[in-house]
C-alpha cells in the first residue's frame, strides 16, 4: 500500500507518491517499447505510433509527475495551505485515464473517439489543476518569481493539451483546419518551453538551492527567462494566426530562454554551501548538458533531434532526478516523521539503493544522447541502442522509486557532527 | 505519624536538553540541529523548555517535522514537563552558524 499521511486539510500525500509510481512505469513501458521497435525514432516522418511514444512521456511520466508532486511541491514553495486539497483526488485520476486513452488513441492510428474522450479528460484535469494552482498563489504572501514560474508552467501545461486537441481535431473538422492550420510549432513550443523549461526553472531554482544548500540566487534571471517564454509564445501565436514569419524570432528567444537557466543553475552551484551533490541532484545538473546540444541540433537543421534531446535528455532527466529526491522526501515524512528526526528514522539517502541512481543516470543519459542522435540522423541503429538504454535507466527508476516507496529502511543513529552552543542560554 | 514527602520535580540539567537537541538530525543532510547552527535559543524555566530555531530555507518541507522531533526529544528529558518550539525565519540561517564539523561534513570548508 502507498504510504499516506495527512494532517487535516492537508491534500494526501499518497496522490503525488502514486503519480510517482505510475509516471515511472510509463516511462520504463514507454522506453520497453522504443526497445522493440526503434524503427519508431528513426522514421522520416512522425508515425501515429511515435505520437503514442512520446505522449507516454509527455503526458504519462512528466505531466503526470508534475500535476501529482504539485499537490505537495506548491504549497512547500508558497508557504501556505494547498487550495481545494481534495480537487488532485479526482484530477490526477482523470489525467491518467484520458492520458491512456490519447496514447490508446494515437497507437490505434488516430481513433478519433478515444482522443476525443481522453483529449477532452486531460484537458478539464490539467485546466482544474491550474485553477488549482492559481488559487493557491492567490492566497499566498509570498509570491517570489519561482512560485510565480510554477504556476504559470502549470497554466502552460493546461494550454499545451488543449492545443494538442484541438490539433487531433483539425484533420476531422475542416474549418478549425482552415482557421488553425495545423499549429504543431505553437503546441511543442508551449508544452517543452512553456510548461516544462519553465516548470523545471522555476521549481529547480528553489529545489536545488535546498538540495545543495545555496542561498537563492537573484530572481531577475528566472523573470526575463519567464518573459522570454511569454514572447516566444507569442511569437509562435502569431506565426500559427497571423501567418507572420516569426519562428526564427520564437527560436532565437527559446535559446535565450535555455541559456539563462544555464546561468541560473550556475549561479547557485557557485554559492552553495553542500560541495558533495548527491546523485539524483547530479542528475538533475546533468540533464542541463541537453540544452546546448539541443540548440546546437537547431542550428545544424535537425529540429527533430533537438526536440528528442530537449525531452528525453532536458526534460525526463531532470524530472527523473527531482523525482528520486521528492519520492524520498515525501515517504520520510509518512512513515517516518512521528518517529522524529534521529530517533529511529533513516536518512533520506539511505533510503535510495545506491547501486540503481548511477544506473538510473547513465540509461536515460546516454539513452538520451543516442535517441537525439538517431533522430537527427534516422538512424534505425542508434534508435535501437536509444531503446535498450533507456529501458535500462527507466526500469532502474521504477525499481528504485518501488524501494523508497515499499523498501524497509534502517534507522540511522546517532549524531553526526560535534555540536555548538546555541547563541544564548537562559 | 509519618511526614508526608513532597518532592519538587528536578530542573531539567541543561547539558542534558542540549544532548537531545544534538540527537535531533536533518534527515536531508544528516547532521544535527545543533551543528548545523540552527537553534538559536533555549529557554529553561521551571519544567518548561522553549526552543527558538530555525530551518536552513524558508519551505523547508521538512519543517513540522523536525519541529515535532524537537518537541519529542526534549519531552523524554528527565525533569521536562513542557515544550514549546518556535521556528523563526528572522535573523536567516546562514552558513557562519554551522561548527567546523558540520562544515566538513558538508565539504565546504
Amino acid at each position: 500500500m502507498i504510504p499516506q499521511a495527512a494532517g487535516p486539510g492537508d491534500p494526501p500525500t499518497a496522490l503525488p507518491l502514486a503519480a510517482l509510481l505510475l509516471g515511472t512505469l510509463a516511462l520504463a513501458a514507454g522506453a520497453s517499447a522504443l526497445a522493440l521497435h526503434p524503427a519508431l525514432l528513426a522514421s522520416a516522418a512522425p508515425t501515429p505510433a511515435f505520437l503514442a511514444l512520446t505522449h507516454v512521456v509527455t503526458l504519462l511520466y512528466v505531466a503526470l509527475l508534475f500535476a501529482g508532486t504539485l499537490q505537495q511541491l506548491l504549497p512547500v514553495l508558497l508557504v501556505t495551505r494547498l487550495a481545494w486539497p481534495r480537487l488532485g483526488s479526482f484530477a490526477l485520476p482523470a489525467l491518467v485515464a484520458g492520458s491512456a486513452a490519447v496514447v490508446g488513441g494515437f497507437a490505434l492510428g488516430f481513433e478519433p473517439h478515444l482522443l476525443a474522450v481522453g483529449g477532452t479528460l486531460v484537458t478539464l484535469a490539467l485546466a482544474a489543476t491550474a485553477l488549482q494552482a492559481l488559487r493557491t498563489l492567490a492566497g499566498a504572501s509570498r509570491r517570489d518569481a519561482a512560485a510565480r514560474g510554477l504556476v504559470t508552467a502549470t497554466a502552460y501545461l493546461a494550454l499545451t493539451v488543449a492545443l494538442g486537441f484541438l490539433l487531433a481535431a483539425t484533420p476531422h473538422l475542416p474549418a478549425l483546419a482552415r482557421a488553425l492550420g495545423y499549429p504543431v510549432s505553437l503546441h511543442l513550443t508551449v508544452g517543452l518551453y512553456g510548461a516544462f523549461l519553465l516548470g523545471i526553472a522555476a521549481a529547480g531554482q528553489r529545489l536545488l538551492a535546498m538540495f545543495a544548500l545555496a542561498k537563492e540566487t537573484r530572481a531577475y534571471r528566472l523573470r526575463i527567462l519567464t518573459g522570454l517564454v511569454h514572447a516566444a509564445v507569442v511569437a509562435e501565436l502569431l506565426t500559427a494566426l497571423a501567418r507572420l514569419p516569426l519562428h526564427g524570432a520564437a527560436t532565437g528567444l527559446l535559446a535565450a530562454a535555455g541559456a539563462l537557466q544555464l546561468w541560473e543553475v550556475a549561479a547557485l552551484l557557485r554559492v552553495r554551501i553542500r560541495r558533495r551533490l548527491e546523485p539524483p541532484v547530479q542528475r538533475y545538473l546533468l540533464a542541463h548538458a541537453f540544452l546546448p546540444l539541443a540548440g546546437a541540433l537547431v542550428l545544424a537543421g535537425r529540429p527533430g533531434g533537438a526536440g528528442i534531446a530537449l525531452l528525453l535528455g532536458f526534460v525526463v532527466l531532470a524530472a527523473s532526478g527531482m523525482q528520486a529526491k521528492i519520492a524520498s522526501f515525501l515517504t520520510w515524512q509518512t512513515r517516518y516523521a512521528a518517529r522524529g528526526a534521529g530517533g529511529g528514522a533513516p536518512l533520506l539517502r539511505d533510503m535510495l539503493l545506491p547501486g540503481f541512481e548511477p544506473l538510473t543516470t547513465f540509461g536515460l543519459a546516454a539513452g538520451a544522447a543516442a535517441a537525439a542522435l538517431a533522430a537527427s540522423l534516422r538512424s534505425e541503429p542508434f534508435a535501437a541502442v536509444a531503446g535498450v538504454l533507456l529501458a535500462i535507466g527507466a526500469w532502474a527508476q521504477l525499481v528504485q522509486t518501488v524501494a523508497i516507496l515499499f523498501g524497509r529502511h534502517g534507522a540511522h543513529a546517532g549524531r553526526t557532527a560535534a555540536p555548538l552552543a546555541p547563541k544564548e542560554q537562559a | 505519624m509519618t511526614p508526608t514527602l513532597h518532592t519538587l520535580a528536578p530542573t531539567p540539567d541543561p547539558d542534558a536538553v542540549l544532548a537531545a537537541l544534538g540527537e535531533v538530525l536533518d534527515p536531508e543532510l544528516a547532521l544535527d540541529i545543533l551543528s548545523l547552527g540552527l537553534v538559536y535559543a533555549v529557554q529553561i524555566a521551571g519544567e518548561a523548555v522553549a526552543v527558538e530555531m530555525t530551518l536552513t530555507t524558508p519551505g523547508c518541507p521538512l519543517h513540522g517535522s523536525i519541529a515535532a522531533a524537537v518537541e519529542g526529544r526534549l519531552a523524554r528529558v528527565e525533569g521536562v514537563d513542557a515544550v514549546t518550539v518556535t521556528v523563526v525565519w528572522d535573523p536567516p540561517w546562514t552558513p557562519a552558524a554551522m561548527s567546523d564539523a558540520a562544515r566538513h561534513a558538508l565539504g565546504f570548508s
